[in-house]
């Protein structure tokens, strides 16, 4: 149910639309159930204390009662008030947000520059039906937008029309419409070529976003009645339809559970608590053990949180980029468009080896400086598989390596995941110099240049990949400390966006490490030049 | 004032990429740093010394560590800013900085998002400011500290135009 939202200075041509008045209850909730916990705890600390008080207290429950009514009252109500003045647009350039009670925030999002759109459902917002939508833009802290609550088939709405629009579908048709005489027949539509964007870079679109044919003509039609200024109208006609997705690969639950009983953390803490119980035992002293319930508490919570973030994970590919679909009791949905992941990596601990299990997680901007805690289970590509997934996760970023045919790139890739110094063929390594800088993994440290993307390895215990694509290296940087000009070495950092890669190349030859500096920056500028476009469905620049 | 070319420490090696003219930054900047960290390292100073006459000799060490640091500030301080370097090619802008911990930076025009020209109370007064540069990065380090107004507004409008004629998406 949308009602216009009357307030507020309009913006001509935009067509403000209000949120889902449920909202109040579920961002209320939320904001009690936080209250709530955070008294609990301080009043769990001192339970004897408050029984006493109860006792005390108990002759004016009523009072008790009064108060608790009016927090209700007055968190509800400030809800509904923020409701009330909660508004979003959307045209072919940007998404526009305003909100705010006492200080009025109206924020556009352009929308070529949108990093990635997410679906967010928390376990509240699931039993109403509701979904809050979450555009990612490259800006620093808190820059994303978040359009919540919506039904959740508006939001996929509004998500598929975003990410239409950002693929510049939308802008290709305009462009189109205008030029195209009235009388044009929907076959010629396809054969006449538009002003600035070819057929052949239209064609595709319009297949893969399943626009029929007809389309173009009829919006001539409507051009001609002139429609100009009533975007938002024919918004509601021409709800772009779901660009269509292929699964790719799933995680099942029992993979997922048995990944992280391979944690070791998870078995240093229960070591400490067999330790920490045997304490007890010897001494008597049960205080011990209330000091290590923070310890165990964040263990637990972190597993927990490892475990609903990343549970029941789906990966599937669309022309719209990368779905991932994720979450037991806060349900996620991302869309990362192509060409938008900055960098990724694989990893594998000490205990995934025997399954041969690896993590692939991304760098996206925006997503680093998410929302607190849940930066972590945003920025994972695929939380736990078996190598062959893992390199799926990789091709779903970088189709192609350029390096080669297809058992060469696997030859390079199963290098860079587990080969080392001795067997390497592509990789540049660690000279034997560094061994006493870094004597577990000097052999393990190393890059590899293909012609899409540097490969960076290192580690021993815990192995890592980090692939950075060329056009996206931000900066570069060459380290020395002291010990390692003696032994003629550097390290090479490649500067990404906020997230959960740094990638870098530790303890080079520090002659080898100032070539690749050189070469990577000039390399960096080559694929810059031949990006895809920000808006990935038009045709190249 | 443009150019100050430096005489900087390190003549070759990984640091010295060839065909790169680099350029220092004020000596005023050692002024400023001797300033600050003399002013940072006097209190502790002048309480331990204090505390020394007046209660106990172990005192001493309140004073003497900091005045230590800041002899050895004093004799570094002079080196590390003459090691500050930058260059500008084609495409992008090198900074050099460091001498037992040293790093070089790259950062090409196209990717960065804004640059800073800060200057506080002491360097106005003595007449320099510090031009940073922001890439889509929260990791670059790309600041050149001790530039002379001039230089700095020059170096400004220079990165701000060459960023924009080769401004490329994140």
């Amino acid at each position: 149910m949308i009602a216009p939202a009357p307030a507020g200075p309009t913006d001509a041509g935009l067509r403000w639309r209000r949120v889902h008045p449920v909202t109040p209850f579920v961002r209320g909730w939320a904001a009690i159930v936080a209250v709530l916990v955070i008294g609990s705890q301080q009043v769990l600390d001192d339970v004897a204390g408050l029984l006493r008080a109860a006792g005390e207290i108990g002759g004016l429950w009523w009072i008790v009662l009064l108060v608790v009514v009016a927090f209700v009252g007055i968190v509800f109500g400030y809800a509904a008030l923020a409701w009330r003045m909660t508004a979003y647009a959307v045209d072919d350039d940007a998404a526009h947000l305003r909100k705010g009670i006492l200080f009025r925030q109206q924020r556009h999002a352009r929308l070529d520059r949108l990093q990635a759109v997410d679906v967010r459902q928390p376990l509240l917002a699931r039993l109403f039906g509701l979904a809050e939508l979450r555009l990612e833009v490259a800006g620093g802290s808190d820059s994303g937008v978040a359009i919540g609550f919506l039904k959740e088939s508006e939001a996929q709405r509004l998500r598929a029309d975003l990410l239409a629009r950002a693929a510049g579908v939308k802008a290709a048709r305009r462009t189109t419409a205008p030029v195209e005489p009235v009388e044009t027949t929907p076959s010629s539509v396809e054969t006449a070529a538009p002003v600035e964007t070819s057929s052949a870079s239209v064609e595709p679109v319009e297949a893969t976003h399943g626009v029929s044919t007809l389309r173009p003509a009829e919006e001539d039609g409507s051009a001609t009645a002139g429609r100009a200024p009533s975007d938002g109208d024919d918004d509601d006609l021409d709800a772009p339809p779901e660009a269509p997705e292929r699964q790719v690969y799933e995680v099942p639950p029992s993979r997922l559970l048995r990944s992280l009983l391979r944690l070791p953390g998870l078995w240093l803490s229960v070591l400490l608590l067999v330790g920490l119980g045997v304490a007890v035992a010897l001494t008597r002293n049960f205080g011990i053990l209330v000091s290590a319930a923070p310890a165990v508490l964040g263990v637990g919570g972190y597993m927990f949180q490892r475990f609903a973030g990343e549970f029941g994970f789906r990966a599937a590919l669309s022309p719209d980029g990368i779905r991932l679909r994720h979450g037991l009791l806060e349900t996620r949905a991302q869309t990362i468009p192509p060409g938008r992941v900055q960098a990724v990596s694989l990893t594998q601990g000490p205990w995934w080896r025997g399954p041969d299990w690896w993590r692939v997680r991304v760098n996206v901007a925006g997503y680093g400086v998410g929302e607190g805690g849940n930066a972590e289970s945003q920025s994972v590509l695929l939380p736990v598989g078996p190598r062959s997934e893992a390199l799926t996760a990789l091709w779903l970023v970088l189709p192609d390596l350029e390096a080669g045919d297809a058992d060469e790139t696997l030859a390079l890739l199963d290098e860079a995941l587990t080969g080392d110094a001795r067997t390497d063929r592509w990789f540049v390594t660690s000279p034997h110099r560094a061994r006493l800088l870094d004597p577990w993994s000097w052999r393990r440290n190393g890059y590899a240049v293909t012609g899409r993307a540097l490969l960076a390895r290192g580690g021993r215990f815990v192995r890592r990949l980090e692939v950075v694509p060329h056009e996206r290296t931000q900066s570069l940087g060459l380290d020395q400390g002291p010990w390692q000009r003696r032994r003629h070495l550097a390290s090479v950092a490649l500067h990404s966006t906020p997230g959960p890669i740094s990638p870098a190349v530790h303890h080079l030859d520090a002659d080898e490490a100032a070539r690749l500096l050189g070469e990577q920056s000039v390399r960096a500028r080559a694929a810059r030049a031949h990006a895809g476009p920000e808006r990935w469905m038009e045709g190249p620049r | 004032m443009t150019s100050i070319p430096t005489p900087g420490p390190p003549a070759s090696g990984p640091f010295d990429p060839p065909d790169v003219v680099w350029q220092g930054v004020s000596p005023r900047l050692i002024q400023a740093q001797l300033i600050s960290s003399t002013a940072v390292a006097a209190v502790p100073i002048v309480a331990g010394t204090v505390l020394a006459v007046l209660f106990s000799l172990w005192f001493w060490l309140l004073a003497g560590v900091p005045a230590a640091l800041l002899v050895w500030g004093v004799l570094l301080i002079p080196r590390q800013v003459r090691a500050i370097g930058y260059a500008e090619r084609d495409d992008d802008l090198l900074i050099r900085k460091g001498i037992m911990f040293r790093s070089l930076v790259v950062v090409p025009y196209g990717r960065m998002q804004f640059v800073d020209v800060e200057a506080g109370p002491l360097d106005r007064k003595l007449g320099i400011a510090k031009v940073q540069l922001h890439t889509a990065s929260a990791s670059t380090d790309a600041d050149i500290p001790g530039l002379v107004p001039d230089e700095a507004e020059r170096l400004r409008d220079r990165l701000t135009a060459r960023g924009e004629a080769r401004l490329a998406g994140l």
